[in-house]
């Protein structure tokens, strides 16, 4: 296998932490609605600190795409 | 082929290397602080009964400060200057992309500062409101051998914050370089006014929320 195709494949591995987030935001989300119908008034605070949760979730899917570019763009370059 | 680089572009003066993103952020701030010195001027003007300009300076003023509140508690007075300015600093050095200049916060330099400037801010304002033996015991505050790990996670968060803050500028970019190339015209319109600038402010505001956070958890009081 080329060095190119391996490298594709790491990408595409890399990307497959995007699976990961989203599974966390889904299971966020529910909750947090959930937890919203249950308690309508303190849907403020709930909606807070949901974000900082959705943020952090959001952060590692940015981190596994900025991964995956690095390896297409910047490594592949280097060994064609 | 696309022009990608997370390495810091050169540009010199007087044979000194000092980085093209060093340069940018240097004119923003010159254009921040000729804009702040008209806003100054105005701020003499200003009258009891707000109307016009004002209203726009006042509303981001108190919005910061209550948002600070929100978050801080009641030493919030001190943390709120610090987020507007990131709030400033980083929408202007990141919005300069539309004028096609390459945003400061594109260089993973620029957001480390960023971030290691938010770390100084949150342990001086938790030195300052709890001393060092309150820190400490804040730090220990479940169990005493949690100690080391409290420590490694308040220093891996401005790690994350300025990497989180450079990976999305420079994905965004990245995203809207590979748009153009696809489809050269109106399909970028339309995705630039998300990825360029509803990103942007997105991204400012995670920013200066996440200082606050990190700040209200270390002046909090037991």
């Amino acid at each position: 296998m080329s060095a190119i195709g391996i490298i594709a494949i790491a990408s595409a591995i890399a990307v497959l932490c995007g699976a990961a987030s989203a599974i966390g935001m889904g299971l966020a989300t529910s909750r947090a609605v959930d937890a919203i119908a249950r308690q309508p008034e303190a849907s403020g605070k709930i909606n807070t600190s949901f974000t900082f949760g959705l943020i952090m979730m959001e952060t590692i899917a940015i981190f596994a795409l900025l991964v995956a570019i690095l390896l297409i763009f910047v490594l592949a370059p280097t060994v064609s | 082929m696309l022009d990608i680089s997370i390495y810091q572009k050169p540009f010199e003066i007087f044979g000194v290397n000092v980085g093209f993103s060093v340069v940018v952020a240097w004119c923003v701030i010159a254009a921040l602080i000729v804009l702040l010195l008209f806003v100054r001027r105005a701020a003499g003007r200003f009258q009891e009964v707000p109307h016009g300009f004002q209203n726009v300076i006042e509303f981001a003023v108190e919005g910061i400060y209550d948002f600070a509140r929100s978050k801080v508690g009641r030493h919030a007075d001190s943390v709120a200057p610090f987020a507007l300015t990131f709030i400033f600093y980083i929408f202007f050095t990141t919005i300069i992309d539309l004028f096609g200049i390459p945003p400061a916060t594109e260089d993973i330099n620029c957001t480390f500062a960023l971030g290691l400037c938010s770390f100084i801010m949150v342990n001086v304002e938790a030195l300052r409101f709890k001393g060092l033996k309150g820190r400490i015991k804040a730090l220990a505050a479940p169990v005493p051998y949690a100690l080391p790990i409290r420590i490694l996670t308040d220093c891996v968060a401005p790690v994350s914050m300025g990497i989180r803050l450079f990976a999305n500028v420079f994905v965004g970019g990245v995203i809207m370089q590979l748009v153009y190339m696809v489809f050269p015209l109106v399909v970028p319109a339309i995705l630039a006014s998300y990825f360029n600038v509803l990103h942007i402010g997105i991204q400012v505001f995670i920013f200066a929320m996440l200082s606050l956070t990190f700040a209200g958890e270390a002046v909090e009081q037991e």
